[in-house]
């Protein structure tokens, strides 16, 4: 049956094995059952019942990378070998403008619910940030700001000039903003949020605004890391010349979720930064 | 609105939020002049996303900086006057500049004296409008310069 599907599939065809795979809708449905199992352990209820659920899922990622695991190499080698140096791919498959629509469309919902949680917190409070919230220092978050804007420049200037067929100088500005991307992970897991919680000045413990701060931050750093994986795997693209004044989709695609992303900054630094100074 | 179109949107956004919040503050008599205004003349060459950009930057960076309500409520008056800037592009954007000044101006002159009481509505008025007319014109000259530069590499792109 496997033998079949990839004597299909180098004949050009998706193999039946990669197009019907359990795994998704298991490991979907899994997470769930986490959650649950989770939020009961947190709250201290039923815990050989909440055990078992995380367990499960645990079972699940194992049966999941168990089964899985053995055929990555072979499906990564493939693809690549599919893509020689200097080819064009051609029009994406789907409609890409369609599809980071989508994309940005489920981004929304989940901030969202984010500020939304944040705001009827917030709403409960008399005063916000409530007593005892330090006033943060926002020069580390301007310099991530600065960054962002910068990459969010630098990255428009980039697709311009792919557009006007300088494929060298859109690589220059395709690696520039990788490279200030990657800036800002580094600024907040390296130096921002370890000056916070090891100075002890906002811990999640600290009150609800730290509890807060940090998971809106942290949702948001998680989308900068993808956003700069993202980013990785446009250049390498962008090397193999698959980028041409016609064929650009993917780097748009890319550069409007990274603008999304920065967007989203924007709103945690006015409420988080400046709105911890609202008091003063 | 296009892909490309998201980039100008949020740039012109980040542009006014950052200039606005991030930015050391220009002090003048009551009012601080905002950088974020200065990109209100370049309207007339981004069009809408740009528009929507400011509109959108402003409200962070009320959403940030102001304790009152009816602070909230700037965005729709720059939306009114940004959009009378891009109306008046073909035939003057000078004009339109001074609408933008004279509705903001109109409006910040009427809110600050409510959001800050120890301020008097003559005073809020000069110094409201004297910073919204140095951050905007100084805009329009920096758009003057770029229209130029690409009209001028337009021409030179040209077929022969």
């Amino acid at each position: 049956m496997r033998h079949a599907a990839e004597q299909n599939e180098s004949q050009g065809h998706v193999p039946e094995y990669y197009e019907h795979s359990i795994w998704p809708a298991l490991i979907g449905l899994g997470t769930g059952v986490a959650l649950t199992g989770l939020f009961l352990l947190l709250k201290g209820l039923i815990f050989p019942g909440s055990l078992l659920l995380l367990l499960s899922f645990g079972a699940v990622l194992f049966g999941f990378l168990y089964h899985d695991t053995k055929s990555w190499a072979s499906v990564v080698s493939r693809s690549f070998g599919r893509i020689p140096r200097d080819s064009v791919l051609g029009a994406f498959p789907v409609d890409i403008n369609l599809t980071i629509q989508i994309v940005i469309l489920t981004e929304l919902l989940l901030f969202g619910g984010a500020f939304g949680m944040y705001f009827a917190i917030r709403a409960r409070f008399a005063f916000w940030p409530p007593p005892g919230s330090p006033i943060l220092d926002d020069f580390l978050p301007r310099i991530q700001t600065l960054v962002l804007i910068s990459s969010s420049l630098l990255i428009e200037w980039a697709i311009w000039q792919l557009k006007r067929g300088n494929v060298g100088a859109f690589k220059v500005g395709l690696i520039g903003t990788t490279i200030l991307g990657s800036l800002f992970p580094i600024l907040q897991l390296g130096f921002e949020w370890p000056h916070l919680i090891l100075n002890n000045i906002l811990t999640p413990a600290t009150n609800f605004f730290g509890a807060s701060f940090y998971l809106l931050t942290g949702i948001h750093g998680a989308h900068v890391v993808a956003g700069v994986i993202a980013y990785g795997y446009t250049d390498i693209r962008a090397f193999m010349g698959q980028y041409t004044a016609k064929n650009h989709g993917f780097v748009e695609a890319t550069a409007t979720y990274w603008h999304f992303v920065h967007i989203i900054w924007l709103f945690l630094f006015a409420l988080l930064w400046q709105g911890s100074r609202l008091l003063t | 609105m296009k892909l490309g179109d998201f980039g100008t949107f949020v740039i012109f956004a980040a542009i006014y939020a950052a200039g606005t919040i991030g930015l050391p503050k220009i002090s003048l008599l009551a009012y601080q002049v905002k950088i974020g205004e200065i990109p209100s003349a370049f309207v007339a060459l981004f069009g809408f996303p740009a528009i929507l950009g400011l509109t959108l930057g402003q409200f962070i960076a009320n959403l940030g900086v102001e304790a009152s309500p009816i602070a909230m409520l700037s965005p729709v008056f720059s939306f009114v006057g940004l959009l009378i800037i891009y109306r008046s592009r073909k035939f003057s954007t000078l004009a339109g500049c001074i609408a933008y000044i004279v509705i903001t101006g109109f409006w910040l002159s009427v809110m600050l004296p409510i959001v800050k009481p120890e301020v008097s509505t003559s005073q809020a008025a000069i110094s409201v409008f004297a910073g919204q007319f140095i951050a905007v014109i100084v805009g329009y000259l920096a758009y003057l310069v770029t229209a130029r530069t690409l009209s001028k590499q337009g021409q030179s792109s040209a077929p022969q």
